[in-house]
């Protein structure tokens, strides 16, 4: 029975929690369904009826129920809510676009870190090396340099080797920025892998490689999934970087697509708004179908056996 | 089967790279970049799809971004010898282009005949050279009425008072003020400084000499201050989409606002314009800045491509182009031709619009004029927020002005300290050396006897390195050198001044202490937030995967759009937390953006959010991974709960929270997006930066590239020195290394 009201307190506690927590996608959604593409209102209901929003003519004739003439056209004010912006997104803009280049660099990206990660991982849970707390350190470090004083050095060198303007750039910085953390990761996860199982693999007589590829990493697959999550949302919304590296409209990623949308003084917020909620989506729904392997595949430091 | 993937891997890979050099070749590309507002762009989009058809082997390249985007963009890519063939932007990026030497000069290029059609305030010079041919001319500021509610417009501030009073209301009898009388950005410089001539002294001088410390500059911030506090005609908090939203949806009856925002209003509101109420006091127009918006050519065009830019550029300035932008947007043109035709004859907007201009004063372009912006900006938010008398301000904004000038012109030589510094390199290249030598022998042993580990981690470690490497050198060189807005082409190392600079500041302490401030605060709550969760989730509940994935969600929304989110919900009056405070607890709208504090925890609480999630889950993992026969033993030792979490939970967490706490730590450190986009830069008067959003703005805003190098290199000092004592303090990283 205790427990019950436990439950029940704590079930409340996390619901608030959550809605608390959420409240700031609502807002965004809520501008997504505005038609008169401003960023604030004064309301905190997420859909608006299609009502006149005051007489503004000052009468108030409205307020006391008298029959209520739209001399003004003050119907223009609040028109409510519809989806027309994310019709617009996808007919008007080419998001389409966006979306593809987003797909395929992040695909990549992705693909590129899971393979690096999870063999430097492996080689730094595993074996002994001199320098391998150097490295840990070393891959630590690279994190302490602020990231935007290094964007006109990036710039510089991109366009000596000449990839500005190319997927490949934007995939090598993206792979490189997210694989430090993804080192760490992996060799947190290898650490909790006991070695007895590769003892006795290698009394078999496999080779190194052989253990690799077939005991550990289907043993892995938890954290071999988190590394391409991470890897995935390191390209995914970046948009700095991406700045600096494309230069031709068709080659836009998403961020860049809907930093377009945003001008000096003259934001089209409904677009931006509903541009922002679709990007999210996907990594909303990865989220939601790795949730499984979030909890287990995330082991920074392991608690070890 | 690992090969085959690894090949196919790379064939794909090498088709990217090929499908992105693959450009056609036969037809010419000329690149514009842009900053045109969303209206603009499908009108310039057509024109110059127009001159396609026009002249098929040229194709016409087109790249929007934001303003102060476009500037640095271009600045990168210029220097990188690359970039647009045309750059179109405001007036006032002519000033840096040219001192940077990233744009040529238009005098040699043109012939006379076609620079006299323009008007003179359409031809941008600096230092006696034409750098920019306006397109456009206007950008300035006005007085716009809602003419539902206004019959005529205010001639006068004493008339304006009395009819902004008159059209505050509260509707629903609340308290609460539902429309107000007159809104603007006012907080910004740009929208201020009209007042000042209004008040009778001119507020710049030469077009790059500061004049602030004036009595009219103390009457407008006093004026200003009188609007909001004394009056009440203008909300407490008003920032430009605040402005912009209430003008549009009818709760402000009056709204200051540039010609830009025509094409906005014109479907929504029935709107006209006027000039700005001449001040009563002294019988004089407040003068609005003049600007222009127009093409300048990028120095690395050259050859044919010049030729063909030239022409080009001829067409977009054109008479007949021009006066499509002005049927369309109601633009005033440049062009003696077109402002005759009967199109501008009759458009009563641009009538009226051309009465404002005369009382406009042209747009100072001066590199120095970012100094000068910045400095005022600072100063006029210490009035509006109480912070500063107006005399002070007045006071300080010239003296900072001045000093700011100093800083952003200086070139620096090089002193005594170059040769320590050259000495220090030599005798660390010497140690590092020496040192190198013996790990390389040994590590050279190790290879051979552990070859696959280093295969396999090798790749890594290459790809790592290539692209944090180079960049960190070139940081360092910098930071020894006098790169600046002045040396921009010739910098040369000078050694340690911008260290001493920096170190002997009192600036930098102070924004040190709120970046430790900040890190700390946001570190304690993302833990205890996400531990917390972690083990109430972590029991068994109905609805636990929902929940648990809801909670992540705030981690998988791009942050620029959260920051912003959350910037525009605490708003003071409209902002949701604000009414929810209100709602739920009765309280008073609390000044998030616009006080010091107030806007640091504003920044606060907008990262705790972002970043509590990963903590979350990352202790999620570790507390799965403690074995539940731990806790079975304890209950039958008699452990109680408290017992229990302390003995059993914290130890066996604490390995697995260590490293995010150090990975989470730097992580926030370095965070500029959440400071730079929640308090708008800094806002206000620079009191909410942290030491990355610090550099951030004295590089791209100030140009001072050499002390933000110093600077960065400095807190990438801090964060080592952190880093290696946390991990050798807590010792709980054995398990990582």
């Amino acid at each position: 029975m205790i427990k019950k009201i436990e439950h029940i307190i704590i079930f409340t506690f996390l619901t608030t929690f959550t809605l608390i927590t959420l409240f700031p996608i609502l807002n965004v959604i809520s501008i997504s369904l505005r038609t008169d593409n401003a960023f604030q209102s004064n309301s905190l209901s997420i859909i608006t009826k299609s009502e006149p929003f005051q007489d503004l003519n000052n009468n108030n004739k409205f307020d006391k129920g008298e029959p209520y003439e739209d001399i003004n056209k003050n119907f223009k004010y609040d028109q409510g809510s519809s989806l027309i912006s994310y019709k617009k997104l996808f007919t008007e803009t080419k998001f389409l676009t966006w979306l593809k280049n987003s797909i395929l660099i992040s695909t990549i990206t992705t693909i590129f870190g899971v393979i690096l990660a999870s063999f430097g991982g492996y080689a730094l849970s595993r074996s002994k090396f001199i320098i391998k707390s150097k490295v840990m350190l070393g891959l630590l470090i690279t994190q302490m340099f602020p990231a935007t004083m290094l964007l006109l050095p990036f710039f510089i060198i991109l366009s000596k080797i000449n990839l500005i303007n190319s997927y490949l750039g934007l995939i090598i910085i993206y792979s490189s920025t997210a694989l430090p953390f993804c080192l760490w990761q992996m060799k947190g996860f290898y650490d909790t892998i006991p070695y007895s199982i590769e003892e006795s693999a290698i009394l078999d007589g496999c080779s190194k490689w052989l253990i690799f590829y077939k005991i550990i990493i289907p043993l892995s697959y938890p954290a071999l999934v988190i590394t391409a999550l991470f890897s995935f949302m390191a390209s995914w919304s970046e948009y700095i970087i991406a700045a600096i590296i494309l230069q031709d409209p068709n080659y836009y990623t998403l961020p860049l697509g809907l930093k377009m949308f945003q001008s000096s003084l003259s934001t089209q917020w409904g677009l931006y708004a509903a541009g922002a909620i679709i990007v999210s989506i996907p990594v909303i729904v990865i989220f939601i179908t790795l949730s499984k392997y979030l909890v287990s595949g995330l082991t920074l430091g392991s608690v070890k056996e | 089967m690992k090969n085959f993937i690894i090949n196919k891997f790379f064939i794909l890979l090498s088709l990217i790279l090929f499908s992105c050099s693959d450009q056609s070749e036969e037809k010419k590309t000329i690149n514009i970049w842009h900053q045109m507002p969303y209206s603009q762009r499908e009108i310039f989009q057509k024109i110059c799809t127009q001159y396609e058809i026009e002249n098929p082997e040229i194709k016409i390249q087109i790249l929007y971004r934001e303003t102060e985007e476009l500037r640095s963009s271009f600045q990168s890519a210029a220097m990188g010898g690359s970039g647009p063939e045309l750059i179109y932007g405001p007036s006032d990026q002519v000033g840096p282009f040219s001192t940077m030497e990233i744009i040529q000069p238009l005098n040699n290029l043109l012939e006379p005949e076609f620079i006299n059609q323009f008007e003179s305030n359409a031809l941008i010079k600096y230092n006696s050279k034409l750098w920019m041919i306006g397109d456009v001319i206007g950008n300035h500021i006005m007085l716009i009425y809602n003419k539902d509610l206004i019959q005529s417009p205010p001639k006068n501030t004493n008339e304006l008072i009395e009819m902004g009073k008159s059209f505050n209301k509260d509707f629903d009898s609340d308290g609460k003020i539902d429309q107000y009388g007159l809104v603007w950005n006012y907080t910004e410089p740009f929208f201020y400084v009209p007042w000042i001539n209004g008040f009778g002294n001119e507020w710049i001088i030469n077009d790059n000499i500061p004049n602030l410390n004036t009595q009219s500059n103390i009457e407008a911030f006093k004026f200003i201050s009188s609007l909001r506090d004394v009056h009440k005609i203008v909300p407490q908090e008003c920032d430009y989409e605040t402005a912009n939203a209430m003008f549009k949806t009818g709760k402000a009856a009056m709204i200051i606002n540039g010609d830009w925002s025509w094409g906005d209003y014109k479907d929504i509101i029935n709107f006209g314009i006027t000039r700005l109420p001449m001040v009563s006091e002294t019988n004089r127009w407040p003068s609005p800045l003049i600007g222009a918006k127009g093409y300048s050519i990028n120095i690395n065009t050259k050859d044919d491509k010049l030729l063909e830019t030239i022409k080009l550029l001829k067409y977009l300035l054109s008479k007949d182009v021009q006066l499509i932008y002005t049927e369309n947007l109601n633009t005033q043109p440049s062009n003696k031709l077109a402002l005759k035709s009967e199109l501008i004859k009759n458009n009563e907007l641009l009538k009226e619009s051309s009465k404002i201009i005369e009382v406009g004063k042209p747009m100072p372009i001066a590199p120095e004029m970012r100094a000068v912006w910045d400095a005022l900006r600072t100063e006029y938010q210490s009035v509006l927020g109480g912070i500063k008398t107006a005399d002070e301000a007045a006071k300080s904004a010239q003296l900072n002005s001045i000093k700011n000038i100093n800083n952003m012109n200086e070139v620096l030589k090089s002193d005594y300290s170059l040769t320590i510094l050259k000495l220090i390199i030599l005798i660390l290249l010497i140690v590092l050396i020496i040192k190198l030598k013996g790990l390389i022998k040994v590590t050279y042993n190790d290879i051979k006897k552990d070859s696959f580990s280093y295969i396999i981690l090798f790749p890594s470690i290459f790809i790592v390195a290539i692209v944090v490497l180079y960049p960190f050198l070139y940081n360092l060189a910098i930071s020894f050198s006098n790169f600046s807005l002045k040396t921009f082409n010739n910098w040369e190392l000078i050694g340690l001044h911008h260290y001493i600079n920096v170190l002997s500041s009192t600036i930098f302490y102070s924004v040190l202490f709120k970046t430790v401030l900040w890190t700390s605060i946001n570190i304690i709550f993302h833990v205890s937030i996400g531990v917390f969760l972690a083990i109430l989730i972590n029991r068994t509940l109905p609805l636990k995967p929902i929940i648990r994935t809801l909670l992540i969600i705030p981690w998988a929304v791009p942050q620029y759009i959260s920051a912003l989110t959350w910037r525009g919900m605490f708003n003071q009056e409209y902002g949701s937390i604000n009414l929810v405070l209100n709602k739920l607890f009765g309280m008073s709208p609390i000044q998030w953006l616009n006080q010091p504090l107030e806007a640091f925890s504003a920044c606060i609480l907008t990262n705790v959010w972002l970043g509590f999630p990963f903590m979350m889950v990352i202790a999620l993992g570790g507390l799965q991974a403690i074995p539940q026969e731990l806790y079975d033993a304890a209950k039958i030792d008699g452990a109680n709960r408290w017992q229990q979490f302390k003995n059993i939970t914290i130890p066996m967490l604490l390995p697995v929270m260590i490293p995010a706490i150090v990975l989470g730590t730097i992580w926030t450190f370095n965070n500029i997006n959440v400071v730079w986009l929640v308090s708008n830069a800094g806002e206000p008067s620079d009191q909410t930066h942290i030491l990355v959003s610090y550099v951030y703005k004295n590089a791209f805003n100030l140009y001072r590239y050499g002390y933000s190098s110093a600077l960065s290199i400095i807190i990438f000092l801090l964060l080592l020195i952190f880093g290696i004592n946390f991990m050798k303090k807590t010792n709980a990283t054995k398990s990582v290394y």
